[in-house]
């Protein structure tokens, strides 16, 4: 008996893993016998915001409008469409503190530190600040940290230090996974240049980490270098894959809260028919219908367990 | 005199020339769209067949499975960017061996190759036969993981 619930646990886990990542696929036939649990997931759901040419966030979206490619395959029947029942974000500020970013990020990230704690919709306890430099991540603050801006305890940021930043990302995408609530939006606010010169973790990893736990990311470019370096694609990757936007420096923290809360005001949840049973990562995008400005943002896909996968 | 017979042959010939282009479109859905290797100068349609799709630059563009009622058309834009929307129903007729859709109000029409052809019930058959892999292949898997829990 120890050995049946062990397995169907496990099975659970496996159905609970798959429908986190691809932004909760459904079971819908459960069949529990004494030894066996099969699990038939025929339902995705995703979530996604939609902007325009000018990159505003498109408050009004029918579902004619957009067509979803799930591996290569398009699909336009959906079972449902409705606005995402979010009514609460948890967000954890990810700082980096190494000598590599512009001098001028430590002051636009204490802004964006003022501006979340002025948010409303962001309690106290749902609101923390990671930075990282040299070997690992040190917490800030959890929860409480209006009061780092008041007593101007933010991160100091060294002329040198190495950079672990997958680390970082992971560490802190399992703060923010403790939060178990499907009604609250996660949101890692990434201050870095892309630079990674010491983690364990690979940047796969640390997506794998961000995706398992649904996590969108906002990454704000602090390089300083003027043209994109490879760090850029590292942060514009992140941004595309889980769902979120990215930012250079230089447009401001303002917009970066803008499109947070904007984003967060204005998701919708689309649920459609599994079109295919190969097992594997299944890619996801969304594209327009008719009109080719808009973008639709949402994470890049999600595990569909099939053979080979234990 | 002159002028009102001008005017009743043109009048006379706008449905002829209307019902020729309609007849020259043709209308499908797009069921796929994927991103690969663009296609070179050589002919697409035997660079596909040889199996050599890689294109010069490693530039990746998009490719759309196009359905009709009677033949499905594998085709592969030029660029990057040469997206069609995602419609229902897409228009489109053929030039040079190329397939052409207009796009929205665009005042050019998008050119696409065709890479490859399909009678369509060739197609439908070859859908079932893959899906119905997948599907088998998945419930062995749950069940291969039953039977090793049940050794255990």
């Amino acid at each position: 008996m120890a050995r049946t619930i062990s397995f169907s646990l496990r099975l659970t886990l496996l159905s609970l893993w798959g429908g986190l990542v691809c932004a909760a696929a459904a079971q819908t036939a459960v069949i529990f016998s004494e030894t066996t649990l099969r699990s038939d997931v025929s339902e995705v759901r995703v979530t996604f915001s939609t902007t325009d040419q000018n990159n505003r966030v498109v408050g009004t979206i029918q579902p004619t409008d957009f067509a979803i490619v799930d591996q290569d395959r398009v699909v336009r029947d959906f079972r449902s469409f409705n606005r995402s029942e979010y009514t609460r974000m948890e967000v954890v500020v990810l700082v980096d503190a190494s000598g590599s970013v512009a001098p001028q990020s430590r002051l636009e990230f204490s802004k964006v530190i003022q501006l979340i704690a002025e948010t409303q919709g962001v309690p106290d306890e749902s609101f923390s600040v990671v930075s990282f430099r040299d070997l690992k991540p040190a917490v800030v603050c959890e929860g409480h940290c209006r009061e780092l801006y008041t007593q101007a305890k933010l991160p100091v940021i060294t002329s040198s230090g190495l950079t672990p930043l997958y680390d970082s990302i992971v560490f802190a995408s399992r703060m923010l996974a403790r939060r178990n609530d499907h009604n609250t939006r996660r949101i890692l606010v990434l201050f870095s240049d892309g630079a990674d010169t010491i983690s364990l973790k690979s940047f796969s990893d640390a997506m794998d980490s961000v995706l398992d736990n649904d996590i969108v990311i906002y990454s704000v470019d602090v390089g300083s270098q003027p043209q994109a370096s490879r760090g850029t694609l590292v942060l514009q990757g992140f941004a595309a894959n889980t769902g979120g936007r990215y930012f250079p420096i230089a447009a401001g923290t303002d917009k970066v809260i803008d499109a947070i809360l904007e984003d967060f005001r204005a998701t919708y949840t689309v649920a459609y028919k599994l079109p295919s049973h190969a097992a594997g990562f299944h890619q996801v995008r969304i594209l327009p219908t008719h009109d080719l400005g808009l973008q639709f943002h949402c994470r890049r896909g999600y595990y569909y367990p099939g053979k080979g996968e234990n | 005199m002159k002028r009102s017979l001008l005017l009743a042959v043109l009048f006379c010939a706008l449905p002829i020339s209307l019902a020729a282009e309609n007849r020259l479109h043709q209308q499908g859905t797009i069921v796929r769209m994927r991103m690969t290797d663009c296609l070179g100068a050589e002919h697409p349609l035997m660079q596909a067949l040889s199996g050599s799709n890689r294109g010069p630059s490693g530039e990746v563009c998009p490719e759309y499975v196009l359905v009709t009622d009677k033949v499905v058309y594998v085709i592969v834009g030029k660029t990057s960017d040469q997206l069609v929307p995602l419609a229902e129903t897409t228009r489109f007729h053929f030039q040079n061996n190329e397939v052409l859709i207009r796009v929205d109000d665009a005042r050019r029409e998008s050119r696409f190759h065709v890479k490859a052809m399909m009678l369509r019930p060739e197609w439908d058959r070859y859908e079932q036969i893959a899906e119905t892999e997948a599907m088998t292949a998945a419930h062995h898997h749950l069940e291969g993981a039953a039977l090793v829990d049940g050794q255990q």
